[in-house]
């Protein structure tokens, strides 16, 4: 033979012949040339040994019942061998394993049970028979140190003979027939998977592109593609295409997206999976009877042109191409790296068990991934396959188009609808980032794809019930975040009845904590050194400091134009500001005021135009402090001042008077001089963060963060790189203020930050925040570390802990406070914000981002202590 | 927290013994969470003070209280003000002298009405100068209220809210903390410890023979008590009179005409019987469920939902619910928390939606979505929707704008027509539009109301 035997990389193979034949010589053969391994080879012999530490019975030598025993007990250890054979089939067919199996297989009973496995588990099963004279047979038998004796074997023969005919009917996908001669001379060659690829320099999966090739070649150019002189896109770096499929149909140039591919499949610059609209187009090329719909039509009308340019004979030529081309694609592709299968590709989804295997069924799944049957309109509804997968790699796939990457359970949608008018996404791997391009039209326009139907159901209220019962959030930063019912339900109250419209209410700003250890120092609760020593521990070096603003925390959501906000919030409006529990900031006609200021002053400053964005959204502090609290300072903080300098002033006086008329109250007086001098500093310093303010003047708005715009979150850039931004916002508008800050890398600047501290908050100011450099640090062992920490002068304490927590036996009392559960929901309602706001940028819908915010609300209404 | 007393006259001095605190000594008792000093200031033959001053410990006074997690925990008036909390503190300093009780040669003294001066404070209350004068006087007080200082860097208020109160009169020391022990928790708005009969003894003991015939016995024993199951167990001996009335709930009161929402139930519930299909209902910010109940007497009505997101009223709402149960054949509704802004596939395809009352809490601007949640995604084959009629708000002759704080708008006839039949147009719905309550010529009725019927066959 000329031809080497194929042994596929997994299925069965099965011999066929009876005893004698020279099967396992054959096998032995193999595996001496590394075509099988040891481990591949079951046998019926090794088997029976296996179960039952018998290989041979020899009927010679008994009496008759004893032969009736023996026979008996033969059976019974055949078919236990047979049946413990099957399954170790059948597992190594799962594994997706070649298994080899030596036996006599002379009953087409026996090879079917092969066959149904390698079925079953989409694996191929090939016949190799060996068709060797009875006369060679018996000649071997007699040399054998147990024979099987002449009638046996002479009986197999006629068995073998007799069922050789219905061979090509059992279901092989291949048949090979050896006599003595052909065995001698044969060859035999092991073949690798087809589906697994080698990572190499890199993958950029590419999704659905539906014929919209000049999205396709701007991201091509985003990923660093440059095309040579023989028109191919190469990677400077070597890396490869993978399309998940569809790359044809609904758009307008499927013919240049399949000729793309063609060529690039052809050099193995790229590879290509079978998908749904390419299997149909294959089947219509192959002149089966099909019905071109869902823009398939459109393929035909390309076609249909081309022929008209390019004339009958090279219009059938390249028919002929594509129609091979799809048919030659794969279901699935699995890619490795050091041996390790780590990322697959398939159309519309795969079974874990499927990965890596050809068959009719899996070709099936993966060209329409799991459906359940069609929903009213007509169109199959999906089952979520996903939510299966358990093997560990990364599985990338499209066809169902989804307005963002959908990341669950380690598989990755990137089909954004590019055609109708989403975007085109490449996942790059081992990076694992993502890269889109946005639509330059819906060509599709189809209002009932789901891409359009996400756009126009983005604002619907979200559900009730994925809240009410308590639910998690999955956040990039932190994980998993629980909420608990009892106060879910309170914040549902809440935004039910106080705060601004869901769909505007983006971000709810995290608590923060103070130091996690009080000052060691005598009159102090509060002192810079523990922050700095917490971000120490931590191992991060460089802090930035930033003057603490006493007045009330805000949102701004400020949009370019009342058009532009549409698209975000789904109204019209010049934006939106609230306050940390999600209320309107200031009443409907302030409001109004601050917003067209504003807008009228960073459009004077072209601020939109320059960072080619619709919107703004800026984390502040609005001063003075009685803009927002006038009530609560009058009625609170102000009233009890009142109360306490009456009180203080009155016993002092009577003190006095007595202690003229000569009752010793001398150590009274001063206890009361004492307290009066603390009532006179808690009446100051209320005063401090207060001022008159007439229309809008005399409000300051300082916004440390700028945490996203249309483009982007700002969530990856330094503090310094958010107080430059502060500073220039300061520059375009008077309403907003300047924010001082000092960084801290070393004991110098570290005392220096310190004496500074001391110097504000001797003045009265609230005092400073520490935070690491980065906007999201982490500590060396990988966990979130506090976004930031307060230090909060001497002075100003006295409005949070009370006229007299100065008072030693007060503040060894306060000292004791617990900060644990304050910088645990710190951290959760830090990732929560930044988890929404990134949601809120890709433009998710208002239930996905809704579920952050709700999740701080509901954190925020837990018992913590405030004051902390 | 304090109370200075200042006898002036012949036998000022009998003053400690009725106190019983000697002159040569300063009285300081430390309890736990409170300090009580006492000394006199002043010790003549004509003229003897004596103050009393507490200083509560204030982390102790805010543990437990119901402030805990309160931003302003610790900026407390309470451990500075007189109160419910200073009488008690001062008790035991002030027993002898409340009890009358002092050795035999002084026992005439306790009679005795002295010239006196008392000075304490400081007073936080709501009441008005005039109705805190109006307290001490008919007890035979001339009364002086001192304010504190607003001084303020910016402009915060007008007056202080911290007052001083200087009484002079001829009265027995006894008959004075009489007076105060009663007094100075009516003043001061706030009970530090939970309320029981204990109270109702309280007022008899110190209220003996003055308290039925003050001319603010009612306001007194109303602040005293504040619970009307405490105040309907005063003795009639106490009371110059019975209190008719004692608002409950502000809700209640949301508009000035007497009946109007007892009237639009009625219209409500006959709306709804007159219906072919009503085995389904759902009352859409239900509130506390008064028309809910009632629904649930509707013959052929087989389920209500009571949606509503106020914690408060739908445990209001399920008591009522639970309560009507007794009733034959009564169909308790199911309380629901939902709300407009949420989605609930529960409330679809109902055959009655009733929203009483409640667009008018929505803004404005937020209607159209919640609007096309309720046509486009729940479709009742019924919905009824009523709302004021800003118009008849000149008829009730009202001070403010709207009817309710909360309402975000009120309409004119002519603008929820137009509403209406736009929402009819758009969702394919019938509309029907009437009004509830007494006509008033050019004004309309107080309530207006919309039957908004599905098409048939116009299901999207």
């Amino acid at each position: 033979m000329t031809q080497p035997i194929a042994i596929p990389h997994a299925g069965i193979v099965l011999l066929v012949g009876p005893s004698n034949s020279g099967k396992t010589t054959l096998l032995n053969n193999l595996v001496e040339q590394g075509v099988l391994l040891k481990s591949e080879i079951v046998s019926s012999d090794q088997f029976r040994v296996l179960v039952s530490d018998t290989e041979f019975i020899d009927f010679g030598k008994h009496s008759k019942g004893e032969l009736e025993v023996l026979a008996a007990k033969y059976r019974q250890i055949s078919q236990s061998a047979f049946d413990a054979m099957s399954e170790l089939i059948n597992i190594r067919g799962v594994l997706n394993k070649l298994t080899v199996v030596d036996a006599t297989h002379l009953w087409p009973e026996d090879r079917q049970k092969a066959v149904n496995f390698a079925v079953k588990n989409h694996l191929s099963v090939i016949a190799i028979i060996l068709d060797i004279p009875e006369k060679i047979l018996l000649e071997r038998d007699a040399k054998r140190e147990l024979p099987r004796g002449r009638n046996p074997i002479k009986q197999q023969v006629r068995t073998f003979k007799n069922n050789l005919g219905s061979l090509k009917t059992e279901g092989y996908s291949a048949i090979y027939t050896l006599n003595e001669v052909q065995l001698e001379q044969s060859s035999f060659v092991r073949i690798p998977n087809p589906l697994v690829k080698e990572v190499g320099a890199g993958l950029d999966f590419i999704g659905d592109l539906h014929g919209c090739y000049d999205e396709f070649l701007e991201l091509l150019k985003k990923l660093g593609y440059r095309q040579n002189e023989e028109g191919l896109y190469l990677h400077p770096e070597g890396r490869k295409l993978v399309s998940v499929g569809d790359i044809l149909g609904r758009g307008p140039k499927s013919l240049d997206c399949l000729n793309f591919f063609m060529k690039h499949v052809e050099k193995s610059l790229a590879y290509m999976v079978d998908s749904n609209h390419g299997w149909k187009i294959a089947r219509w090329l192959s002149g089966r009877n099909v019905n071109l719909t869902h823009g398939d039509e459109n393929v035909a009308a390309e076609f249909l042109h081309y022929e008209q340019e390019q004339g009958k004979e090279a219009s059938d030529r390249f028919k002929e191409q594509v129609k091979n081309f799809l048919l030659d694609a794969p279901s699935n592709l699995v890619f490795s790296k050091n041996g390790v299968e780590g990322i697959v590709a398939t159309h519309a989804g795969i079974r874990d068990r499927y990965i890596g295997k050809q068959s009719k069924r899996i070709s099936d799944f993966c060209r329409y991934g799991d459906t359940d049957g069609m929903d009213e309109t007509g169109r199959p509804v999906r089952k979520d396959w996903f939510i299966q997968h358990q093997s560990g790699e990364i599985i990338v796939w499209g066809h169902d188009p989804k307005p963002q990457p959908l990341v669950v359970n380690n598989t990755i949608n990137i089909d954004q609808g590019v055609v109708f008018g989403g975007s085109l996404t490449a996942y790059c791997y081992p990076q694992k980032k993502f890269v889109s391009v946005g639509a330059q039209k819906d060509y599709a326009e189809d209002p009932e794809s789901s891409i359009q139907k996400w756009k126009s159901k983005r604002f619907d209220p979200p559900n009730i019930h994925g809240f009410i019962n308590g639910y998690s959030v999955n956040t990039e930063d932190y994980g998993e975040i629980r909420i608990k019912e009892e106060y879910v339900k309170s914040s549902i109250e809440e935004v039910s009845h106080y705060t601004i419209p869901i769909e505007a209410l983006v971000y709810i700003p995290p608590t923060m904590s103070p130091t996690t250890d009080p000052s060691p120092l005598k009159d102090y609760l509060e002192h810079p050194k523990e922050a700095f020593d917490y971000y120490r521990k931590q191992g991060i070096r460089t802090m930035v400091v930033e003057k603490k603003h006493m007045g009330s925390r805000a949102i701004l959501l400020l949009f370019n134009d009342v058009e532009s906000s549409k698209n975000y919030v789904g109204t019209s409006t010049l934006g939106i500001v609230y306050t940390r529990t999600g209320r309107p900031f200031f009443n409907q006609a302030m409001t109004q005021t601050i917003l067209e200021q504003l807008n009228t002053d960073l459009r004077k400053a072209d601020y939109f135009t320059k960072h080619k964005t619709d919107f703004v959204l800026l984390d502040a502090e609005i001063l003075p402090w009685n803009l927002k609290a006038k009530e609560l300072i009058s009625a609170q903080y102000a009233h009890v001042s009142e109360v306490t300098l009456m009180d203080r002033q009155k016993i002092l006086e009577k003190l006095e008077l007595a202690y003229q008329n000569g009752w010793d109250v001398s150590s009274w007086i001063e206890e009361f001089k004492v307290k009066l001098k603390r009532a006179e500093v808690f009446r100051d310093v209320f005063q401090t963060y207060c001022w008159d303010t007439h229309g809008i003047n005399g409000i300051k708005i300082a916004p440390f963060h700028v945490l996203a715009d249309s483009n982007r979150t700002y969530f990856d850039q330094p503090h310094l790189w958010h107080m430059e931004q502060n500073r220039d916002l300061a520059a375009v508008s008077h309403l907003f203020m300047e924010t001082e800050f000092r960084v801290v890398t070393d004991e110098v600047s570290e005392d220096e930050a310190i004496r500074w501290w001391e110097e504000i908050t001797e003045d009265g100011h609230e005092g400073f925040v520490v935070k690491p450099e980065t906007y999201i640090a982490r500590n060396e062992k990988g966990r979130l570390v506090q976004p930031a920490i307060k230090v909060r002068g001497r002075k100003y304490l006295h409005i949070i802990y009370g006229i007299d927590y100065l008072q030693p036996e007060n503040l060894a009392r306060l000292k004791r406070r617990n900060v644990n559960r304050k910088q645990r929901h710190a951290l959760m309602e830090f990732a929560l914000g930044l988890e929404g706001v990134k949601r809120f940028v890709k433009k998710e819908s208002v239930a996905r981002v809704h579920e952050c915010v709700l999740a701080t609300l509901a954190l925020e209404a837990e018992p913590v202590d405030p004051r902390l | 927290m304090q109370l200075a007393i200042k006898a002036v006259g012949e036998g000022a001095r009998a003053l400690s013994f009725l106190l019983a605190k000697n002159p040569q000594n300063l009285y300081d008792r430390t309890e736990k969470g409170y300090r009580v000093r006492l000394t006199y200031t002043v010790f003549t033959e004509t003229e003897v003070e004596v103050i009393l001053f507490v200083t509560p410990d204030p982390v102790e006074l805010v543990k437990n209280s119901p402030d805990t997690f309160k931003i302003t925990q610790y900026i407390n008036d309470r451990e500075f003000v007189v109160s419910s909390i200073f009488c008690s503190y001062a008790r035991s300093a002030l027993a002898t002298a409340i009890n009358g009780r002092t050795i035999e040669e002084y026992l005439p003294w306790v009679t005795h009405a002295f010239q006196l001066n008392v000075s304490f404070g400081p007073v936080a209350t709501d009441l008005s100068d005039s109705v805190v004068t109006g307290l001490f006087e008919p007890l035979g007080f001339q009364v002086k209220i001192e304010r504190g200082d607003v001084d303020y860097l910016f402009k915060l208020k007008d007056k202080s809210s911290a007052r001083f109160l200087h009484l002079q009169g001829r009265v027995t020391l006894q008959n004075t903390l009489n007076y105060l022990y009663v007094l100075i928790p009516v003043l001061d708005d706030y009970k530090h410890y939970f309320m029981d009969e204990r109270e109702i003894e309280k007022l008899q003991r110190y209220g003996e023979g003055w308290l039925a015939n003050h001319p603010f016995n009612e306001v007194i024993i109303k602040r005293s008590l504040r619970f009307r199951e405490l105040i309907d167990k005063v003795p009639p001996e106490l009371m110059t009179k019975i209190p008719e009335s004692f608002p409950s709930d502000p809700l209640d009161n949301r508009e000035p005409a007497i009946n109007l929402n007892e009237l639009r139930y009625q219209t409500i519930v006959k709306i709804i019987e007159t219906l072919p299909s009503k085995e389904t209902i759902v009352d859409f910010g239900s509130g506390e469920g008064k028309l809910s109940v009632r629904l649930g007497l509707i013959p052929q009505v087989q389920e209500i939902l009571a949606v509503e997101p106020t914690e408060r009223l739908l445990l209001r709402a399920m008591k009522r619910f639970a309560q009507a149960s007794l009733q034959e054949g009564f169909i308790s509704p199911t309380p629901i928390w939902g709300s407009f802004y949420y989605y609930d596939e529960r409330v679809r395809n109902k055959d009655v939606m009733i929203l009483g009352e409640v667009i008018e809490h929505i803004d404005e601007h937020r209607l159209p979505r919640v609007m096309d949640t309720i046509f486009g995604s729940y479709q009742p084959k019924t919905l009824i929707i009523t709302t004021p009629n800003v118009e008849y708000n000149q008829v009730y002759e009202m001070e403010e704008e709207m009817r309710h704080k909360d309402h975000r708008f009120e309409w004119t006839r002519a603008e929820f027509i137009a509403r209406c039949n736009s929402w009819a147009d758009q969702y394919s719905y019938g509309v029907k539009i009437d009004g509830i309550g007494q006509e008033v010529e050019g004004f309309g009725q107080p309530s207006q109301i919309a039957i908004f019927t599905r098409q048939v066959g116009s299901e999207k």
